[in-house]
């Protein structure tokens, strides 16, 4: 290859080499930004077209239940849009509370909206479709936030915005479609990984002679116990009340149990799915001290106060899910943990209780597909 | 659809071969149009590669595995596993008794089956 500018042509493979470089250093960065708009437009259709599935899902499922599509579409849409302000945080003081009556509100308008919508609905399915909805919802609101920054960088040329939003599009797809995956099991009331933490509750107390017939019902939000004896101990085994999809109020429910049987509580044993590494096997069991729950706030706060006033042991042991597991239907080898978790439960209560002392079972989860 | 994708392979294939055999003649003739020649080749290699390339994200989408129902016996060890059906949750007392000795069953499971992809990263 010869460029000694030696042939009559060297003038034009100069000039285009110059060219070139001046035109990738002054537009090198247009033409990235373009790249990386094709990329997040390719995940936007992907985006929407989950939406959009999902949306007809919920209607296929909610018009069942005593009103026609047209009726369920047009009042599936209204709702799409509904949201809740966060309490404000400039003044701390009772922020927890205040977020604690939010959540409440919130939960009541969704349970009315279910109701209207699903009128010929049992309690417990009304439950699934709530949780349905939500799913509908949180998938339309990617959707509509991801649109949002890729329309708003395109108007405005922003690189910084177009860059942040194509770098999180595949943890934004990944959840998407993990969600998206999940619809199946709340629209058909399929238990789900995160109800690991009733489930092992459920299998704990049924070997002990908890019933169906002994649960105890509401001592929150729709959370109630099984009060068993187990290794002469006093356990009060705590789950929200399935199998309709809800997680409950289970920080209210051990707060509730310490008032009315702290006397005797030396220990509060939490059971819940936790998010696994990537790299950590599915449904490892593992085990740690605090409130294993991931609310918001509320309920993890009343369950540390709760422990924290009467010096009661606080224990969690953990089952290692990942996102698509923990929302999507349950894995066999989430199942396959329950009897280690009920092992590890036995072994903490022989070492740490003594015989005639009371103890606090509390499995947290979502209890869709998971009987008393 | 398959066949399309063969064809573009092979196309894809001929013409990298091509581009790369521009590219080494140009890079060590001393013909003054050499530099053409090697941008020219190299223009050929890219259009080869991606056509080699193209269709590479069209993952087949797996359908989901399906839910699968296990019922056990209260008694002995019958077990039954059948596919999942709309009422079904785990717990729940089967109106069916056990076909070995007549027992009440239970629904101790509603899971999947997950074929995992072999870890490429054994750390």
């Amino acid at each position: 290859m010869q460029l000694d500018g030696t042939n009559e042509f060297s003038w034009i493979f100069n000039l285009a080499f110059i060219a070139f470089i001046m035109i990738f250093s002054l537009y090198g960065a247009k033409f990235q930004m373009w790249q990386w708009l094709k990329q997040i437009e390719t995940g936007l259709h992907e985006l929407k077209r989950m939406f959009i599935e999902s949306r007809q899902t919920a209607i296929d499922t909610f018009k069942e239940f005593g009103k026609s599509e047209e009726e369920v579409a047009k009042d599936l849409d209204r709702w799409m849009d509904y949201f809740t302000i966060m309490p404000v945080d400039l003044d701390p003081a009772g922020i927890l509370k205040r977020l604690d009556h939010l959540l409440d509100e919130r939960r009541d308008r969704f349970q009315e909206f279910v109701a209207d919508i699903a009128p010929e609905s049992t309690t417990t399915m009304n439950q699934n479709l709530e949780n349905t909805l939500e799913v509908t919802q949180v998938l339309g609101l990617i959707f509509r936030v991801v649109r949002h920054f890729y329309l708003l960088g395109k108007k405005t040329g922003s690189q910084i915005m177009i860059m942040q939003i194509q770098m999180q599009m595949p943890d934004l797809l990944r959840l998407a479609k993990a969600y998206f995956e999940a619809l199946s099991a709340f629209s058909e009331g399929k238990p789900i990984g995160d109800g690991i933490g009733p489930l092992v509750v459920t299998k704990f107390a049924r070997e002990y002679g908890g019933t169906q017939e002994n649960y105890n019902h509401e001592i929150s939000r729709e959370v109630g116990y099984y009060k068993i004896e187990a290794e002469g101990r006093t356990v009060y085994a705590m789950r929200a009340t399935g199998p309709g999809g809800t997680v409950g109020k289970p920080g209210l429910a051990v707060k509730t149990l310490v008032d009315k049987f702290g006397d005797k509580l030396t220990r509060i044993i939490t059971i819940d799915a936790a998010l696994k590494l990537e790299g950590e096997e599915l449904g490892r069991v593992s085990e740690g001290t605090g409130a294993a729950i991931g609310d918001l706030g509320p309920e993890k706060h009343a369950m540390e106060q709760a422990a924290t006033e009467r010096g009661i042991g606080i224990e969690a042991i953990v089952i290692k899910e990942d996102e698509a597991a923990a929302v999507g239907v349950m894995d066999k080898r989430i199942l396959d943990s329950v009897p280690e978790v009920i092992e590890r439960i036995k072994k903490s209560i022989l070492k740490r209780t003594k015989p005639g002392d009371s103890v606090i079972l509390a499995g947290v989860g979502n209890t869709i597909g998971i009987g008393l | 659809m398959y066949a399309l994708g063969i064809a573009s392979r092979v196309i894809g294939i001929v013409f990298t071969a091509a581009g790369f055999y521009i590219l080494w003649w140009g890079m060590g003739t001393t013909d003054s149009l050499s530099f053409v020649w090697s941008i020219g080749g190299m223009f050929v290699m890219a259009m080869g590669f991606a056509l080699l390339t193209s269709g590479r994200q069209q993952k087949e989408v797996k359908p989901p595995p399906p839910t699968v129902t296990e019922i056990r016996c209260n008694s002995c060890d019958f077990k039954e596993i059948r596919d999942f059906q709309k009422g079904d949750y785990i717990l729940k007392a089967v109106e069916t008794t056990c076909p070995k000795c007549q027992s009440a069953m239970t629904i101790e499971g509603v899971y999947i089956v997950r074929e995992e992809p072999e870890d490429k990263d054994k750390i």
